[in-house]
């Protein structure tokens, strides 16, 4: 298979699934969730291919470069290293979780839905394969639209104004990236007199420090809003209240990752002078998201809003790794952004099995549910676990690693962060308390006679995140041994600009 | 005798217009009413006809008339993007005249005349030929924006459109006559030397002529007669005003600014500068607040004016001419992009129009995805196209427009560029909404089927899909085109 286009494959397969969707009657509901998971798999199985990546090296493999428009040097370039790899099986894992889960909530424009979800597939595999600036643009922004589709048309009673929220945001900060990749792109090209887009060409060219410093701010809005960052986090609790469940996972594990993605692909190698010259910012602004996420997931009272809320903490961890610059930080980052995709999105699909039963999500309307649905009880309690960061299971690696570097740059901003994990377990705990164990909330007691445990569909689509987040929390390495070269990679990027090591915080 | 020849061999496009105009004017004699409609095919031939005659001309690159007349391939570029724009105008209006009983041959062959105009206009190397391609463009524009005569909408917006557009033609000749007052010439490749250091006197000019200029393409603070004349027209022919003469408006400006006054864009880019950006955000912030999509579509159309605006500050701006030459890429290749998408999104919002009192509300978009989805897949596209969103040839016309202001030092004006355009997102992205998120209304509008409409929407999405995915074939024809000035 070595001559095959396999990213090519893996991007456009779910296009093709759009593509038959269309010859499919609207009414046939089994044909056209048939097809979906079809196109899903057949993505996953091509994607399993990239396993055969050669962990010893840090150039990208499975390459495929094509001229596009070559007027302006852009080019149909793709590659992946090993953080490209974990996140493409990242993405096409959820993205199979979330179509099979939608099998029975879903009921009003089937067909419509799983085109939207398929397309959003090709958008998010297009960004973490892409090489070229241009290229990467184009799929981060087709990413946008089907998500927009999905919480604007399938989602709750607030949608529209959820969703519109979620565009602008992200565009803002997009459109302000377009105009940085431009500038990037025309500096380089006007000093080597080259003008490409290409990813390569680019990395490692020692652009002038204050176009790198604009750059960088223009990069980070981009990939601090899709992060979500605090400040720029406010459109995520609106955006999963109102997404529907698989709306939820896909924007919990996936698109958020994209803007961790972005850092890492883009402003630390591109930029690593402004990276190092802003990094204790970012540091600051993220252990303030890390506390800011958890207290605020506290007082939360609606299941959604707690899991959203402590992503804003969950990434902030991925943000103080990637800005300490040493391999535990990194490693731990990445490997943060693959647990939290596993564990937050078995939260939001198990947040949506209870929500199907008794059509409401707020902690107080549950209590008891321990009695009712045992095994429903169970598989919470496991990612419950998996959130705070038990070790045994994948929660933990990441955050382990994150606070191990942190330590190295600085013991008080590690003690900070560790604080988190009290609260973490606090909120966690006290949620999970509340929800499957105190009395029955009159509201529960209603649907107490129809109650069901997990159907088999359900089970079927969070399966293969059991799996993960068990075989990840107790032998993380393939994982890391991916990863490793590429982070290595960073980090002598950024550390041939002076590293950190010179810099002490502000306070 | 051979020379003179020569010359009307140039003209070959404008030629076969012509003869398409006498042609529709004189069939839709002998015609029965029933079979009015065989007019559309027949001005579309003739307009296919022009096309091959552009071909043919194309890489003549050569003045005829004695400099009163110039055959380049910017000025064939312009002429082959009005006939783009004339097809589908072609194809988009017919059923909305038949619709309401008014007459397709007059439609027919006022578009022609006006598009004549813009040919003229994109081919004049001289102040005189200029005013006549100008006002041979917008007289049957006037026409065109009244022509629902027995609506007084249309009625109001033609007078509107005409009163001010006649206003603005005169200061215009009135920059003309200052010109020649100063210079003692009215060709384009002398007024630029004749004009430098001429002190206030010079800058007057230039400021008459660039107020004059500005009004036609309706950029801020010059715009207000857009919003009336293009509300009150028959809605697939606001489509067209609002992409027509704008093309024609801009092929004026690169002949006088570039052509003529590119010596002096030291002196004038401040001014498109700041009349961009003015441009831009003015047209965006109305947009916003507008619950009618048809007048949504003209301020939004406005606010595109902005962006193209912003290529010829570039083009000032630059300091080599690689750079320069990027700015007036950007302006074609934009005017090009955003007449198909815009006519089409207009034309969208009159087959939606059937019924005289409702007009063109957003709530009768509501819940259109789910009692038209071709349609509605169509206008998303269309939207999104408009907002630049890839992979839509919106989108590359905004990057090439970003990239050329980016490359010539105006960072400043490409980061309010962006901002404007996810200002603008808000506003397109209402009317997704209303179509793919809202439940429709009672008594939903019927939506207008016609075979033309049909096909003209087709091919328009096809275009805009197609353009922004493979951008390549016209990029070298704009850039061939381009380099026929430097």
């Amino acid at each position: 298979m070595t001559g095959w286009p396999i990213l090519s494959l893996i991007v456009f397969t779910p296009l093709i699934g759009v593509l038959a969707l269309l010859f499919i009657p609207g009414d046939n509901h089994r044909a056209i969730k048939g097809v979906a998971l079809v196109a899903a798999l057949a993505s996953f199985v091509f994607s399993l291919r990239l396993l055969g990546y050669d962990t010893s090296g840090a150039e990208f493999q499975f390459r495929e470069d094509y001229d596009w428009i070559p007027a302006f040097g852009m080019g149909y370039r793709m590659g992946v290293d090993g953080l490209s790899v974990v996140l493409v099986l990242l993405t096409t894992v959820l993205s199979i979780v979330a179509i099979v889960y939608s099998f029975d909530p879903i009921k009003t424009r089937v067909k419509e839905y799983y085109a939207t979800m398929l397309l959003l597939m090709v958008g998010m595999l297009g960004v973490f394969v892409s090489l070229d600036l241009f290229l990467f643009y184009v799929f981060w922004e087709i990413s946008l639209i089907p998500m927009y589709l999905v919480i604007g048309i399938w989602g709750g009673p607030r949608r529209i104004y959820a969703t519109v929220k979620f565009v602008i945001y992200t565009l803002v900060g997009s459109l302000l990236m377009l105009v940085a990749i431009l500038a990037v792109v025309i500096a380089h090209g006007n000093d080597s007199g080259t003008f490409t887009f290409a990813y390569e060409a680019l990395r490692g060219y020692p652009f002038a420090d204050g176009l790198q410093a604009l750059a960088f701010i223009a990069f980070f809005l981009a990939f601090a809003i899709k992060v979500p960052m605090w400040p720029l986090h406010t459109w995520l609790p609106d955006a999963h209240v109102e997404a529907p469940t698989a709306g939820s996972i896909i924007l919990a594990g996936v698109l958020l990752k994209l803007g961790g993605y972005g850092f890492l692909r883009f402003s630390l190698p591109l930029l690593p002078d402004a990276a190092v010259q802003f990094a204790p910012i970012v540091i600051g602004l993220a252990i303030v998201a890390i506390l800011y996420g958890a207290l605020v997931s506290m007082v939360q009272p609606d299941l959604k809003k707690l899991i959203a809320y402590s992503s804003v903490s969950h990434m902030g961890f991925v943000m103080l790794g990637a800005f300490v610059f040493n391999e535990q930080g990194l490693s731990g980052a990445v490997f943060q952004m693959i647990s939290h995709g596993i564990t937050t999105g078995a939260l939001f699909l198990l947040v949506g099995v209870i929500y199907e039963r008794s059509h409401d999500r707020m902690i107080a309307h549950m209590g008891g549910l321990n009695a009712r649905l045992p095994r429903y009880a169970a598989l919470f309690g496991l990612f419950t676990f998996a959130s705070i960061g038990l070790p045994g299971l994948s929660g933990f690696v990441g955050e382990f690693l994150v606070v191990l570097g942190a330590f190295q740059y600085n013991g008080w901003v590690a003690a900070a962060t560790m604080l988190v994990v009290i609260f973490s377990a606090v909120y966690m705990l006290w949620m999970f308390q509340r929800v499957f164990f105190t009395v029955p909330s009159g509201w529960m007691r209603r649907f107490w006679p129809t109650l069901t445990d997990m159907s088999r569909t359900e089970w079927l689509s969070i399966a293969p995140l059991i799996v993960l987040v068990v075989a990840l929390g107790v032998y993380p390495a393939p994982v890391l041994d991916l990863i490793s070269a590429p982070m290595q990679r960073i980090i002598e990027a950024v550390s041939g600009s002076g590293g950190l090591s010179s810099l002490g915080l502000p306070w | 005798m051979n020379d003179q020849l020569n010359d009307l061999f140039t003209l070959l496009p404008e030629l076969l217009l012509a003869i398409t105009v006498l042609a529709v004017i004189t069939v839709d004699l002998f015609l029965p009413a029933s079979r009015k409609w065989t007019l559309t095919p027949l001005a579309i031939f003739g307009m296919l006809l022009a096309g091959i005659g552009c071909w043919l001309v194309w890489g003549v690159n050569d003045t005829v008339f004695a400099g009163f007349y110039v055959v380049d391939d910017l000025s064939v570029f312009f002429k082959a993007a009005t006939l783009v724009i004339g097809v589908l105008a072609a194809l988009f209006v017919p059923s909305y005249l038949i619709q309401r009983r008014l007459p397709l041959g007059e439609f027919n062959a006022i578009l022609l005349f006006s598009m004549l105009g813009m040919f003229v206009l994109a081919s004049s190397s001289d102040l005189v030929t200029l005013f006549l391609g100008l006002e041979l463009m917008v007289m049957p524009s006037y026409l065109l924006a009244g022509f629902h005569k027995t609506d007084r909408f249309s009625n109001e917006g033609g007078l509107k459109y005409f009163l001010l557009g006649s206003f603005a033609s005169a200061i215009l000749l009135f920059g003309i006559a200052w010109t020649y007052g100063l210079t003692g010439t009215t060709h384009l490749s002398g007024i630029g030397t004749g004009l430098l250091d001429r002190g206030a006197a010079g800058l007057v000019t230039i400021g008459l002529l660039t107020v004059g200029s500005t009004f036609k393409v309706a950029a801020v603070p010059f715009h207000y007669w857009t919003p009336d004349a293009y509300q009150g027209a028959p809605t697939p022919i606001t489509g067209f005003l609002s992409v027509g003469p704008k093309l024609g408006a801009f092929a004026l400006l690169v002949r006088l600014f570039v052509d003529g006054l590119g010596g002096l864009r030291a002196d004038w880019l401040a001014v498109m500068a700041i009349l961009a950006v003015l441009t831009m955000t003015g047209g965006n912030i109305v947009a916003l607040v507008q619950v009618n999509v048809k007048r949504m579509l003209a301020y939004s159309s406005i606010a595109h004016t902005g962006y193209i605006m912003a290529g010829l500050a570039a083009f000032a701006a630059a300091a080599s001419p690689d750079v320069q030459r990027q700015g007036i890429e950007a302006v074609l290749f934009y005017t090009l992009g955003y007449g198909v998408m815009n006519i089409a999104a207009f034309a969208v919002v009159g087959m939606l129009q059937r019924d005289p009192d409702r007009f063109g509300g957003l709530s009768s978009f509501a819940g259109l995805a789910g009692r038209s989805p071709g349609l509605a897949a169509a206008m998303a596209i269309l939207l999104l196209s408009l907002t630049g969103i890839p992979p839509t040839v919106g989108f590359f016309a905004k990057l090439y427009i970003l990239l050329a202001t980016v490359d010539a030092g105006l960072a400043w004006l490409a980061v309010l560029i962006a901002l404007n355009a996810a200002l603008a997102a808000f506003y397109y992205l209402r009317v997704v909404v209303y179509m793919y998120m809202r439940e429709p209304e009672d008594e939903p509008a019927t939506v207008d089927r016609h075979p033309f409409s049909s096909l003209a929407l087709v091919l328009s999405v096809a275009g805009v899909l197609l353009l922004g995915l493979f951008p390549e074939p016209v990029l070298s024809l704009v850039r061939t085109s381009v380099g026929s000035l430097f």
